[in-house]
């Protein structure tokens, strides 16, 4: 929907605050990845990295044990996933405060984390993300489009991310 | 700065996203108090601090993980990584070089 | 105004004049020059002064190599750079530069006095000159060398330019733009891989733009140039000028410093002045050609005297002839067609010595028929002149016997000396170099990364090689990316091959003790300085570089490393790869701070954390402090407070009714799963079986080594869910520690672990009045059954929240966690219900005081890491019955049970004076220095009571409850008596409330 506004917007690169949805951190052992997939309603993905989606709700696999989910606020997954503890024994924690989320968009935006991401973020395959380091901040990078991120960040770093990303921006108004 | 594939991940990666966290296969051992105070100092403090190939513990800040490298410490050259509970591996001559 | 220059020549725009200023001076330029060739363009070389000596010196190369032409240049206030080398900087409107150490001006010069007393100096001088006396280095000797010290003026004021940094992953980076870089390029991109070329200069080509009349498959050179570099471009390689690859690091990381914005008139706002790239390539090639070298003989100094290369790119590049009459010396081929070129270009050739026998019958041919004199087995033996060359004495030789010299005319003097291959990044790398007795130079040999090296760089000359060479190095650079591609070939007409030989300092028929033959221009160091080296006892060229500073200078020996290790190898009747060359090291040329700090200056220096209610604090006059990577409130001023006063009032405040304070630093960890309780007993040292949901416990964890690692309140909120606090700079260490006990010794606990620090904003509340303040705020607590040390889940002012009951402050106290986003919200909720109860809010400060009164320690100020549970009093805090837990085997080691361990205790002053935190304890103080130390001061602070209060580590400390210890201080020695470490309310009854 924002790519819409691009096509009115001359900077190579927009910046945005994303509105807050539910985010919770999920760890449960490969045994009963399945079973708690099934109780939230997605195929919990195994590659780290990897995503799916479905109604609303997207998992992003973050390590062997460890998955990010969102989905709109006032969703219960709480529910479903304490239904199966007993047989799927697990951690779900609400983190949705933890973190906030920027849409970073635009022809510039693989230059624009190139100032401060040592990783290829050119090489993240869009449609999947990685957790990685942002300068000093560690940041969740999700790659939505060849030219479309979202990047959470731990909500007292991100005044030092926003600060580096203006920084870069005005190189590229600059032209240099 | 170096790259090292996290065998989490599958990927190779900047240093940038790891951490070093000691020498490796040094297990806890599971009833301390058997342990004689000798047998405690070197669990604690003795380590090989090798020259060349090096069993060592590095993090992933990606997925979170810790695993096992073998470094050669004079090239800084990372000759193998592997998860962690895994067996240490011996070192091939291939990979050596 | 600019007789030298050539009209209409070069590839400067004649077009567009740019005039700039040196040492005060306005010349006019052209777009396109350096300031080096502006001013050679009027004729002017002398543009420095030597550092030693002081002596007189022009601009001996054209490049980044340039070790004379050193300028200061201003492009503002704090837009002052020392050091500039006048042969790099290009010329931009408005241009400020002057010249360095000189005084009072530079063709008069007051510290050329040392060049008179240059015996005083020689090599070494610094290590036995200053000996004696003894009293003479603190007020005579170090002013004065300081004085004299360090190249150039530093900047006092802060740099106001912005600098930039970027991470870049190519598949082939290419370092040159030289014809063998070009080839490579050419060569590399054949089949869509990503490739990368950078070239120092403004402009790619390298020595084809000084060698115009070269032909390349029909073209002429600069056209060949244009072409490939558009085909380049078409074929999606990025090309970047203006870029110094300044490192080559391990796994083929290059460090590429890019030049934006010094060359432009009006930078445009906002724009970095140079942007550092950290380049990750799949395979480098390395293509940075080759670095003349001077000639070795007295007077090789003089303005005037510079390298043949250089006198060609001037010409070529930038349309100047550097002078009419110009004398040329050398051993090698190429300084032959430097002087052809100048002869077709109207200046008038004095002669070509050449030091060689015999030489190439076709560069015979070419003098004779220009006109020019050609004198081979001849040499230099001195120069003539005082700021500027005016004649050179040259002299046949036979062997090493030196026949009757004549005194030449001329107006400068070229001089080559052969080329050594650039290797700088290839040694980086570690990789390996071997000598090459043909060319009598340094080769690459065994590589250490993935890289080619192509070209001059690994000493071919000739275009058709080089560039045939440069193809293969791309090819085979694509090929080891596993993909594939063509050979390529290039037909060159009118190349310039050629050879030489390599010399020492070159024979004289003057006195050999007096010649002044320079090896190291700008650290002044003599052919004569490495042969005293040697005489003295120096063996290893590492030893002769540091003994003479051969090759220490800005320029990193670029010119005089191999003529400084031929002269030391002859000196010890050794072969030069027996004495070796040293260590090439980062950056290939200085390199700005600036640069190397990228965004990390000013607001972004480091990353500086917030909380949720750090605005509200902001707003309302706080002083903060740094604690870790947070700035948090210290404490609130009132106006015409001082620190003191607004610590005081906050104290009181909050004993006398009720505190506020921003806690949302502290770290939080949620534990969770079926194994929970049974990971905390591992984890802590406290038991947690029995602890309850809806309680909380201090919680104490220690390393391995049974020291006190981290401390905090955990609370039990259900009988699967710990949600555990750690100090604030311990939070992301706690969670690690645990995580890898988790992950690599217990992977079998079903219990998991997620930092919900930042998920949480903290607000405590403390004092008599926190609980009549709180309860009507609050739903879903009983609070028949919450006494001190419990904990729920409710809501606190309409807001989901966890409430604790605990205190820090010794009063009834609270801590209410709210998600993130209401912490603002919750905070001025609790400010407004406090109004009846006069509500202060404290900072940090205050919080160490209350405290402290209270004996409660803080782990990294009470404790360092060296203090067990038992040092610090906290015994009972360990579960007896417990078999194991972290730390718990070491409390038994016999170095932890020992006698007479550091143990924390409370102090108190005899005189009531403030004691300092860090100062040193004694039990004696009259005993002779150095005293015995028993322990330090570790916490120290006004209290409410009326008198300071402080906490010590003593040795013994426990067994010497009421016993006097001194602390000696700059201003005298304070008397302090132990005592426990509880100053307020040691029954706990204000906490029973």
């Amino acid at each position: 929907m924002t790519n819409q506004k691009h096509q009115f917007d001359a900077s190579p690169v927009l910046v945005e605050d994303m509105a807050p949805v539910l985010r919770l951190s999920l760890r449960v052992k490969p045994a009963h990845r399945a079973s708690l997939g099934q109780a939230l309603g997605l195929d919990l993905p195994t590659r780290v990295g990897a995503r799916v989606a479905a109604g609303g709700t997207e998992a992003l696999c973050l390590g062997p044990d460890e998955w990010l989910i969102t989905a709109p606020e006032g969703t219960d997954l709480t529910t479903p996933a304490r239904a199966v503890y007993a047989d799927a024994p697990h951690s779900l924690v609400d983190i949705s405060d933890r973190e906030v989320t920027l849409r970073l968009s635009g022809p510039s935006v693989l230059d624009l984390l190139a100032a401060c991401c040592p990783r290829d973020v050119a090489a993240i395959p869009v449609g999947s993300a990685a957790r990685t380091v942002f300068d000093s901040a560690t940041v969740v990078l999700w790659r939505d489009g060849p030219t479309d991120f979202r990047m959470d960040i731990w909500r007292s770093f991100a005044p030092h991310v926003r600060a580096l990303l203006a920084q870069v921006q005005e190189e590229f108004v600059a032209g240099l | 700065m170096l790259l090292i594939h996290c065998p989490y991940c599958e990927d190779t990666l900047p240093e940038l996203e790891f951490t070093y966290a000691g020498e490796a296969h040094i297990a806890r051992p599971a009833d301390p108090s058997a342990f004689s105070d000798e047998e405690w100092r070197d669990f604690l403090f003795i380590r090989t601090n090798a020259r060349g190939p090096h069993y060592e513990r590095w993090r992933h800040i990606g997925c979170g993980r810790f695993f096992n490298a073998l470094r050669d410490t004079v090239s800084d050259r990372f000759l193998m990584t592997y998860k962690a509970g895994e067996a240490r591996p011996t070192l091939t001559q291939e990979a050596a070089e | 105004m600019s007789r030298y220059r050539i009209p209409g020549k070069g590839r400067v725009d004649h077009s567009a004049p740019v005039s700039f200023t040196f040492d005060g001076k306005t010349y006019g330029g052209l777009r396109g020059d350096t300031v080096a060739s502006a001013l050679l363009a009027h004729g002017v070389h002398l543009m420095g002064r030597s550092f030693k000596y002081h002596r007189p010196r022009g601009a001996v190369t054209a490049g980044s190599e340039e070790p004379n032409a050193l300028i200061g240049t201003s492009r503002g206030a704090g837009q002052f750079e020392p050091n500039t080398r006048a042969t790099v900087q290009e010329l931009r409107a408005g241009l400020v530069t002057e010249s360095q150490n000189k005084w009072p001006n530079l063709s008069f010069d007051v510290g050329a006095v040392n060049d008179r007393a240059y015996m005083l100096f020689s090599a070494g001088f610094y290590y036995k000159t200053f000996m004696w006396p003894k009293s003479f280095w603190d007020k005579v000797y170090e002013p004065v060398i300081r004085g004299a010290a360090g190249l150039g003026k530093s900047p006092t004021e802060p740099d106001p330019d912005r600098y930039a940094s970027r991470y870049l992953h190519t598949d082939v980076l290419i370092v040159g733009a030289g014809p063998a870089g070009i080839a490579a390029a050419l060569a590399a991109a054949q089949s869509g891989a990503d490739v990368t070329l950078v070239d120092e200069n403004p402009e790619m080509g390298g020595s084809l733009l000084s060698d115009p009349a070269v032909q390349i498959d029909g073209k002429p050179a600069w056209d060949w140039v244009d072409a490939q570099l558009a085909r380049l471009r078409a074929a999606g390689v990025r090309l970047m000028t203006r870029t110094t690859a300044i490192g080559y690091y391990h796994q083929n990381m290059v460090g590429l410093c890019q030049r934006l914005t010094d060359h432009l008139d009006n930078p445009p706002k906002g724009a970095p002045r140079e942007r550092m790239w950290r380049v990750r390539a799949g395979q480098v090639v390395l293509a940075q050609g080759a670095l003349e070298k001077p000639l070795v003989f007295d007077g090789n100094d003089r303005p005037g005297v510079m390298l043949a290369g250089a006198a060609q790119t001037y010409l070529h590049k930038y349309g100047v002839k550097v002078g009419d009459n110009p004398a040329i010396v050398t051993s090698h081929d190429s300084a032959w067609y430097a002087a052809f070129d100048l002869a077709d270009n109207g200046a008038r050739v004095a002669a070509i010595i050449d030091t060689r026998d015999v030489v190439r019958p076709d560069l015979l041919d070419g003098a004779r028929k220009r006109g020019i004199e050609a004198l081979t087995s001849h040499t230099v033996t001195t120069t003539r002149g005082r700021l500027r060359v005016k004649s050179v004495r040259v002299a046949p030789v036979r062997g090493t016997h030196v026949g009757t010299g004549r005194s030449i005319p001329c107006d400068c003097l070229l001089m080559s000396g052969g080329w050594t291959p650039s290797l700088h990044l290839f040694s980086h790398t570690k990789g390996s170099l071997a000598w090459d007795t043909t060319s009598q130079t340094f080769l690459p040999d065994r590589k250490t990364e993935e890289c080619e090296i192509a070209g001059a760089g690994r000493g071919l000359w000739g275009y058709e090689s080089v560039l045939a060479d440069g193809a293969a190095a791309g090819l085979r650079a694509l090929q080891g990316l596993g993909r594939a591609g063509h050979d390529a070939s290039f037909t060159v007409a009118n190349d310039r091959p050629g050879t030489g030989v390599s010399h020492t300092e070159l024979p004289t028929d003057g006195n050999a003790g007096k010649a002044r033959a320079f090896i190291d221009f700008q650290n002044d160091v003599t052919a004569k300085d490495i042969r005293l080296a040697v005489r003295e006892g120096m063996r290893s060229i590492e030893h002769v570089k540091r003994y003479t500073t051969n090759g220490m200078a800005t320029d990193q020996g670029k010119m005089s490393n191999i003529n400084g290790l031929m002269i030391a190898a002859d000196a010890l009747g050794k072969a030069p790869p027996q004495v070796g060359l040293t260590t090439f090291r980062p950056p290939y040329t200085p390199t700005s701070f600036g640069a190397f700090c990228g965004y990390l200056r000013g607001d972004t220096f480091q990353l500086t954390r917030k909380t949720p209610i750090d605005p509200w604090a902001e707003a309302n006059g706080a002083v903060f402090e740094p604690v870790a990577q947070w700035r948090r409130a210290w404490y609130f001023p009132k106006p015409g407070e001082d620190m003191h006063a607004a610590v005081l009032r906050e104290c009181k405040a909050t004993r006398a009714s009720l505190g506020i304070f921003d806690a949302s630093t502290l770290g939080k960890i949620e534990v969770a799963g079926p194994d929970a309780v049974e990971f905390m007993n591992r984890m802590y040292t406290n038991p947690w079986t029995k602890l309850q949901p809806g309680r909380c416990r201090y919680g104490l964890l220690l390393g391995e080594d049974g020291f006190i690692r981290d401390d905090g309140v955990i609370g039990r909120l259900s009988s699967d869910l710990f949600h555990v606090t750690t100090t604030t700079g311990g939070a992301a260490r706690v969670l690690t520690m645990m995580e890898d006990y988790l992950q690599t010794e217990w992977p079998e606990l079903d219990v998991w672990l997620t930092s919900t620090t930042e998920q949480w904003a903290t607000v405590a509340l403390n004092g008599p009045n926190a609980l009549k303040m709180l309860k009507p705020l609050v739903e879903g607590v009983d609070w028949e059954d919450f006494p001190h040390m419990s904990c729920a889940e409710c809501t606190v002012a309409g807001l989901p929240a966890r409430l604790f009951r605990l205190s820090f402050t010794g009063e009834i106290g609270f801590e209410v966690n709210v998600p993130a986003r209401h912490g603002l919200t919750l905070w001025t909720a609790l400010m407004e219900a406090g109004k009846p109860y006069d509500i202060c809010p404290y900072g940090t400060e205050t919080m160490h005081v209350l405290r402290a009164e209270k004996g409660y320690i803080i782990v990294g100020q009470d404790t360092d890491g060296t203090v067990t549970p038992a040092d610090a009093g906290l015994e009972w805090a360990i579960g007896k019955a417990k078999k194991d837990f972290v730390g718990k085997r070491s409390l038994s080691r016999p170095d932890i049970v020992a006698k007479g361990r550091k143990q924390l205790v409370g102090l108190l002053t005899e005189d009531g004076s403030l004691l300092q935190e860090g100062a040193q304890i004694v039990l004696d103080p009259n005993q002779p220095k150095p005293m015995k130390m028993v322990g330090h001061v570790t916490s120290s602070y006004q209290s409410t009571m009326g008198h300071p209060i402080a906490m010590a580590v003593i040795e013994g400390g426990f067994d010497k409850m009421g016993e006097t210890v001194f602390v000696p201080m700059p201003d005298g020695v304070r008397k302090a008596r132990i005592t426990s470490t509880v100053f307020y309310d040691p029954s706990n009854e204000r906490l029973k409330a």
